[in-house]
């Protein structure tokens, strides 16, 4: 086992150093699946928790404790329902897409768009009342108040974003289910990693798991440099 | 005519545990154009809440606000924004955006829709005015807290509203910033198309500023006078103590080169101040600061002795009040059970009245 682990390791350093094809391909397919979804997902999820954390109305709470309950959704269940969705007896079956990186997609945005909605509206509520009364009361309109709070939240609009995009990379039930795990087309670190794991293949999963940790780490440092006010 | 109405207002908030604490009950006043008034109270009696009312930060929990005849209460959320805009709050603390001195005064401007090329000149001068020249690309969250109130204040004079809301704005302000808010209030009140509210805990500022002033006690109001009636004749024990007691009279003043003493003419009484004034002003003399007799007063260094007639009693314990006419004016003085008793005043009692020329406080109107 010892010189497994040892072997693993020098496979993983040759794989990094020697620009592995299939190594950047998985990487490639990881980064455009997780960016995309992430990215889809705040161009939703901004405007719907901003706007949330900006009004005060009937049912706040309850949409507060559904956003809540669905940021903590289980991905893999996630992955179920998108391939019920996809599968070719589900509604949108005749389009295709399962087993393809759109599916992939389509899950890790619906997983992200409640976590950036919760992060948004929680930025947005955060910001001192009285700076958003002296906006008002300078005479702004409602838009020009929401642009005032998003940019004196932006910290932790982006802080939720880089939450998001991190479960995203991490992620591995969902696109499993959805992608297939299909070599060279949507084969994640994930995936691969359990992949190769099962086979005993230990320097690709060990190379692909010092890469997701290194991202983990960037994405970790940028978040603590945030939230201890570096602008 | 009554430009802002407020009618049956009520303010309740709602504590975690579903019980209710009122904080506004039956508030009823109107405002005149190109009135100032002013909502005087201690802390904690509603004043900042009724003006975020007034200003429409904050729903009431009932009532109305009528501006022109318009209710701004059940008015759109656009339309709230459009009369909002004929409101400036300047508020006790000061709050500015994370920008720019320059963005932070022009901001009201802007989000009216101003092109930078009209508002430029008009912030440049009002940052000249307020003395932060050459700091217009500092943030202004970097700077002190006196010129933090300065933008602040610079902020909501630019916009040139047609109602100044101004919450307690003399509380923390330094004598520099107090003399710069003093000004920019003086030119307002000149100007008869603006109209002014302010609230304060501070007596002397409501009479200084006030056209009419409404006390304000634990959410309901107290009475609603000109400075004159709250001053003179506190309707209730709590108005009397809070504001205390202050005789205010409105006169013309004249210098007397010889003498270097002011001659103020109040109706038919001429009354000599030793501070030196002239023009329309307001004449504050403190009740226990008033002498009273019986006789014409002999060999006497007061400069001002006056005859007047008793016209009420108002027995406190250990002191009393007089109010005491003479010619057109009354005058409010305090004095002792005792001397009173001495004295042997009653309702009708014919007195003579002197205060000294040094014991009077002249303010500007």
């Amino acid at each position: 086992m010892a010189n497994e682990i040892i072997e693993g390791i020098l496979e993983a350093i040759r794989l990094i150093f020697t620009f592995d094809p299939e190594v950047w391909g998985i990487i490639e397919v990881s980064f455009r699946v997780s960016l995309t979804s992430t990215f889809l997902a705040a161009l939703v999820a901004l405007p719907i928790g901003s706007f949330i954390g900006l009004r005060k109305f009937k049912g706040k709470r309850g949409v507060t404790n559904l956003i809540n309950t669905f940021m903590g959704f289980p991905p893999v269940v996630m992955g179920l329902i998108v391939y019920l969705l996809l599968s070719r007896n589900g509604p949108f079956g005749t389009l295709g897409l399962l087993y393809s990186t759109t599916a992939m997609i389509v899950a890790q945005f619906l997983l992200a768009v409640p976590i950036i909605t919760g992060t948004a509206k929680a930025a947005i509520e955060s910001v001192d009342p009285a700076l958003k009364e002296t906006v008002l009361s300078l005479g702004a309109n409602e838009r020009q108040l929401w642009w005032e709070l998003i940019k004196h939240s932006k910290k932790s609009i982006i802080a939720g974003f880089l939450v998001a995009f991190g479960q995203a990379i991490s992620e591995v039930g969902a696109v499993m289910i959805v992608g297939g795990n299909i070599r060279w087309e949507t084969r994640t670190f994930t995936t691969s990693i359990v992949l190769q794991t099962r086979m005993g293949e230990f320097g690709m999963a060990i190379a692909l798991g010092v890469i997701l940790i290194t991202i983990a780490f960037i994405v970790n440092y940028g978040l603590t440099r945030l939230q201890t006010g570096a602008d | 005519m009554k430009l802002l109405q407020v009618q049956n207002l009520n303010k309740e908030y709602y504590k975690g545990d579903k019980s209710v604490i009122g904080v506004l009950s039956d508030i009823n006043f109107s405002v005149k154009k190109g009135e100032c008034f002013v909502i005087i109270g201690p802390n904690g009696s509603g004043k900042t809440t009724l003006l975020k009312i007034i200003g429409l930060l904050e729903l009431p929990t009932s009532g109305q606000i009528f501006y022109d005849k318009k209710d701004l209460i059940k008015i759109s959320r656009k339309k709230k924004v459009e009369y909002r805009r004929k409101f400036s709050f300047v508020k006790q603390k000061p709050v500015v955006r994370n920008t720019t001195v320059f963005n932070n005064i022009a901001y009201g401007l802007k989000v009216r829709g101003i092109k930078f090329d009209d508002y430029q000149k008009s912030v440049d001068e009002i940052i000249k005015f307020i003395g932060l020249k050459g700091m217009e690309k500092q943030n202004a969250r970097s700077l002190s807290g006196g010129e933090m109130q300065r933008v602040a204040i610079a902020m909501n004079f630019i916009i040139n509203p047609e109602i100044y809301l101004l919450d307690e704005v003399s509380a923390n302000l330094d004598s520099m910033n107090l003399k710069l808010l003093d000004e920019f209030i003086m030119k307002i009140k000149q100007d008869k198309e603006k109209t002014i509210i302010i609230s304060t805990h501070d007596p002397l500022e409501a009479i200084k500023y006030a056209d009419r002033i409404a006390v304000l006690n634990n959410g309901q109001i107290a009475q609603i006078g000109t400075p004159n009636e709250i001053f003179t004749a506190p309707k209730d024990e709590f108005t009397a103590l809070f504001v205390g007691y202050e005789n205010i009279l409105y006169g013309i003043a004249e210098l007397d080169k010889a003498t270097g003493l002011s001659k103020i003419k109040v109706n038919d009484l001429i009354i000599t101040a030793s501070s030196q004034q002239e023009g329309d002003v307001k004449v504050c003399i403190r009740p226990e600061s008033i002498g009273i007799v019986k006789g014409p007063p002999k060999n006497t260094s007061y400069r001002n002795t006056f005859k007047g007639i008793v016209e009420n009693i108002r027995e406190l314990g250990n002191i009393c009040h007089l109010i005491v006419k003479c010619k057109s004016e009354k005058f409010l003085i305090t004095i002792t059970e005792l001397s009173r008793k001495n004295l042997g005043l009653e309702i009708g009692s014919q007195v003579f009245i002197n205060f000294k020329a040094t014991d009077i406080t002249i303010l500007s109107s």
